[in-house]
């Protein structure tokens, strides 16, 4: 411990914690990352950020981690997943995030298969599932951490220890060996493993893509640049809310990557119940977000503007014109303003845009994402109507997330825009499957050799499984996922996706899965949306109980009838949904049906719902 | 930051051996009619005290003796060696007894945050011009009253609801946001009279989950009223069956369950056993 260790002579390697030590010497009191706790935003400064994650990473070198070994973390969004996060790169570990949602069967998968020596769990819910497991069955695992103490402490399992003693464990460990992290930092190569993000598996067990500095220096590179997704570029007044699952790319690119590279500020709400709250709290510049929450914002909008009194309905439907002549000109544009936009918009603000903003905390946002699943394109539209630039994204896990976007002043509704710079993505020949190759390209599946050579050939072209067609000649629309498409026996292709959407865009409709693969006709099974559909029913005096009964009256079937009447009604006669069932059952994640993500698993749809495919085509 | 445990923010209950509350011999009877009829019993701190019976037994009875309500004609009611009788609700409120009610008695106009606020009634000392400037005592009480009420709201997860008003709201969470209102009030003794009464699976699994962790980080003595058998065979360190305001049996949850009397005089001559029924 003789060498005194200068902190620019330090840094070799850019890892997510060298960047944020930089940050922490640079802006030490400037704020990094907010908490509401108890009704009250504490702040953390970047100094703070900086001394949790170096904590944890000697807390973490205390207890034996070694270069390359495995750190768990099963939680929701909070301050204590990026020090675990980033506390890990730190350390030269590799973290790996869990789903709240996963349950015990699943967790027993992860912890398994990725061989993890630590596995921090928020609280009870969450430790009581590692506990289910027999420890000899996760032989890797040395130590539990649990953050909440409410109810664990009780608990006298061995592995167990509280973070707050963890981390006294870290400081103790800092004070003896006070330069250790920052000497493992020194060390870091860029093909240092920085995380496991296990993909959901629409078919087959998750697997663990490998993402390492390099790909996490490219996205962040990428990212913060002037030719990357939010324009203006990116700074460290922009503010964000941390709320997607942290275990998935999409979340982790913005609240990891994007908040270290750029030096944003990282917002954390309440709980997932209180998310508009904690908008309108924030007012976030920059906001993520998946289809489901913008339809859902969409929603509450309508709702509040048709409940309002009469004048202000009347105001509200002069300027709601008016947002859609603003959309349609964007469209048009690429989302350039024109002198009519600019002039509607700023009057449409004073007279009612802002106030629709302020309700959902969107007013002070200059960028917004939709990912990881297509939207409708009314859903952009609208928002770009009331000034709120929403454009789509595309990426994936094994691309560090990063692939095309939609560049404010050249985008296309309908496709997920052109690729970043330094990044090459192209279509395959034949098929049409869409390739990219950049710096992000992840380093291959955990310990699965066969699975990584399927994905990257010997050029690095990363195979996405996805089928796209080019619109112009620089922007990509996602056509379906290649194993998806269905060739019907008079041997045309068909995406069911696009099937499944239009059916989705009925608010009666939670789920569709299209069904026809080598079969003479297309079918279709439903699954109800229970809240909409119970309430539809009871304005009609139906008298019912269950999901299940629900789905079995004849009215509630005459009333998706009509949807997929309305949706064949757009497709041409091949695509055309000639019969369709009814789900007894809501799909669920922990009964397998849905993915963490709330995908559809559609081969366990098919074996476990074969009989009813069956009476489909008798 | 984690969440805060309740002894964290609120006094933990009393560390003595001896009863919190001891109710010895009580009669209290309505024109002539039999209310309470000879019911004794004893509350220790850390402990949930579980009394059952059928409808119109009395059970409410107790509780409403015990917080001044009705003045027993006979008996003792000593709480933390103190005696209750003759004493006013609010006077009782003020040594440590809090209480739920079968039917809900919240403020529906306000919000929850101001019906939890008012539950820091008793520990409110200042004058109202501090209150309307603001200054020395009334901030810091204010601030304090502030921070109990936030941490109760953490421990409930209500946090959505903070600005709600508790009309809007459904039943099972008004009657989570009156457990909340009752521990605001730092007691001793906490009272909750059919807390899972009318309330689903999962809403009744939740107030479980409450009561078993107010136990155990508050040690305060908890007295439950409640029909549903399985919460009271689940949480109960002891439970007193009465029958027309006379008690029929006492002892652990497993001793009342087998207990021929209150087999029949509870669940009726056909149920052959006790177990999980619920009337």
């Amino acid at each position: 411990m003789t060498a005194t260790i200068t902190p620019s002579g330090l840094v070799g390697t850019e890892t997510p914690a060298a960047v944020l030590r930089r940050w922490a010497e640079t802006r030490p009191e400037a704020v990094a990352l907010r908490e509401k706790r108890r009704g009250i935003w504490r702040e953390i400064t970047w100094a703070e950020y900086w001394d949790r994650v170096e904590v944890f990473a000697h807390a973490l070198m205390e207890r034996g981690i070694d270069v390359g070994d495995r750190v768990a973390i099963h939680s929701e969004n909070r301050p204590e997943w990026v020090f675990t996060d980033i506390g890990s790169i730190a350390a030269r570990a590799a973290c790996v995030g869990l789903y709240p949602t996963n349950p015990t069967s699943e967790v027993e998968y992860l912890l398994e298969n990725s061989g993890a020596a630590i596995l921090i769990v928020e609280d009870q819910e969450q430790a009581d599932k590692v506990l289910a497991i027999p420890a000899e069955r996760l032989p890797a695992l040395r130590t539990i951490v649990y953050i909440e103490r409410r109810g664990v402490d009780e608990y006298d399992d061995t592995r167990l220890v509280s973070w707050d003693e963890f981390m006294d464990g870290g400081r103790a460990h800092r004070a003896a060996f006070p330069d250790a992290v920052l000497r493992r930092m020194a060390d870091a190569t860029l093909d240092d493993l920085c995380y496991l993000v296990y993909t959901s598996g629409t078919t087959g067990p998750p697997k663990g893509s490998m993402l390492t500095v390099r790909n996490l220096q490219f996205a962040g590179e990428v990212l913060q640049s002037d030719q990357g997704i939010v324009s203006p570029p990116p700074n460290p007044d922009d503010l964000l809310v941390s709320y997607l699952p942290l275990c998935h790319i999409y979340e982790k690119l913005f609240t990891v990557v994007f908040g270290i590279w750029v030096g944003a500020q990282i917002h954390f709400g309440e709980s997932i119940d209180t998310l508009v709250a904690d908008m309108r709290d924030v007012n976030p510049t920059v906001v993520q977000g998946v289809p489901r929450i913008w339809e859902r914002i969409h929603a509450s909008i309508l709702v509040r503007l048709s409940s309002a009194s009469r004048l202000k309905r009347i105001n509200a439907a002069v300027w709601m014109k008016a947002a859609d002549r603003v959309a349609a000109t964007l469209d048009r544009t690429g989302g350039r303003h024109t002198i009519v936009t600019r002039v509607l918009g700023a009057i449409g603000h004073l007279l009612l845009f802002r106030a629709l903003k302020d309700r959902v905390g969107l007013r002070r946002c200059r960028y917004a994402v939709s990912a990881a699943a297509p939207i409708a394109p009314e859903i952009l539209r609208f928002f770009m109507g009331i000034g709120v630039p929403l454009h789509e994204a595309y990426g994936m896990t094994e691309n560090a997330g990063i692939a095309t976007r939609n560049a404010p002043g050249r985008i296309k509704i309908g496709t997920v825009g052109e690729a970043y710079p330094d990044t090459e993505v192209v279509l395959a020949p034949g098929t049409n499957e869409i390739l990219t190759r950049h710096g992000g390209v992840f380093a291959g599946y955990w310990e699965m050799p066969e699975a990584t050579a399927a994905a990257i050939d010997a050029e690095g072209w990363l195979h996405t499984g996805d089928v796209g067609e080019w619109v112009g000649d620089s922007h990509i629309r996602i056509v379906d996922r290649i194993k998806d498409i269905i060739i019907t026996a008079g041997g045309k292709n068909i995406s069911p996706s696009e099937i499944e959407n239009s059916l989705k865009t009925s608010p009666f409709v939670k789920e569709a899965v299209v069904i026809g693969d080598r079969r003479k006709y297309l079918s279709a099974l439903i699954g109800i949306d229970f809240d909409v559909v119970s309430e539809w029913a009871q304005r009609r005096r139906l008298a019912h109980t269950t999901y299940r009964d629900l789905s079995e009256k004849p009215e509630v079937v005459a009333l998706i009838q009509k949807v997929v009447d309305e949706t064949n009604a757009r497709f041409a006669r091949v695509e055309q949904i000639k019969k369709f069932g009814l789900f007894t059952k809501e799909l669920d994640h922990e009964d397998g049906e849905l993915t963490a993500t709330q995908k559809v698993k559609r081969s366990i749809i098919e074996t476990r719902f074969a009989d009813e495919i069956e009476a489909l085509y008798r | 930051m984690r969440a805060r445990l309740l002894h964290e923010f609120l006094p933990a209950g009393p560390d003595t051996k001896d009863p919190i509350l001891e109710f010895s011999d009580v009669h209290l009877s309505f024109a002539g009619v039999k209310a309470i009829d000879g019911v004794s019993l004893s509350v220790h701190a850390r402990q949930v005290f579980a009394i059952i019976g059928p409808n119109g037994a009395g059970k409410t009875s107790i509780f409403n003796c015990i917080s001044g309500v009705y003045l027993p004609e006979q008996g003792s009611i000593r709480f933390l060696g103190r005696d209750l009788l003759g004493r006013k609700p609010n006077q009782v409120a003020d040594l440590g007894v809090a209480r739920t009610f079968q039917n809900i008695e919240l403020f529906p106009q306000m919000t929850v945050l101001d019906n939890l606020m008012l539950g820091r009634h008793r520990h409110v000392q200042y004058g109202s011009v501090a209150a309307m400037l603001r200054i020395g005592k009334a901030a810091r009480e204010e601030e304090r009253n502030r921070e109990v009420v936030e941490g109760i709201i953490e421990f409930l997860e209500i946090q959505q609801f903070r600005k709600a008003y508790v009309a809007m709201l459904p039943y099972g969470l008004q009657k989570r946001i009156e457990l909340g209102r009752a521990l605001a009030m730092e007691p001793v003794l906490l009272m909750l009279d059919e807390p899972v009464a009318g309330m689903n699976l999962e809403e009744t699994e939740d107030m479980a989950r409450f009561i078993t962790d107010i136990r155990r980080e508050l040690g305060i003595g908890i007295v439950l009223v409640e029909h549903d058998m399985r919460l009271v065979m689940d949480l109960a360190d002891a439970v007193l069956a009465i029958d027309f305001g006379k008690p029929i049996a006492l002892g652990t949850p497993a001793e009342i369950q087998s207990h021929p009397d209150v087999i029949r005089a509870y669940l009726g001559e056909d149920h052959a056993t006790a177990g999980g029924a619920t009337p």
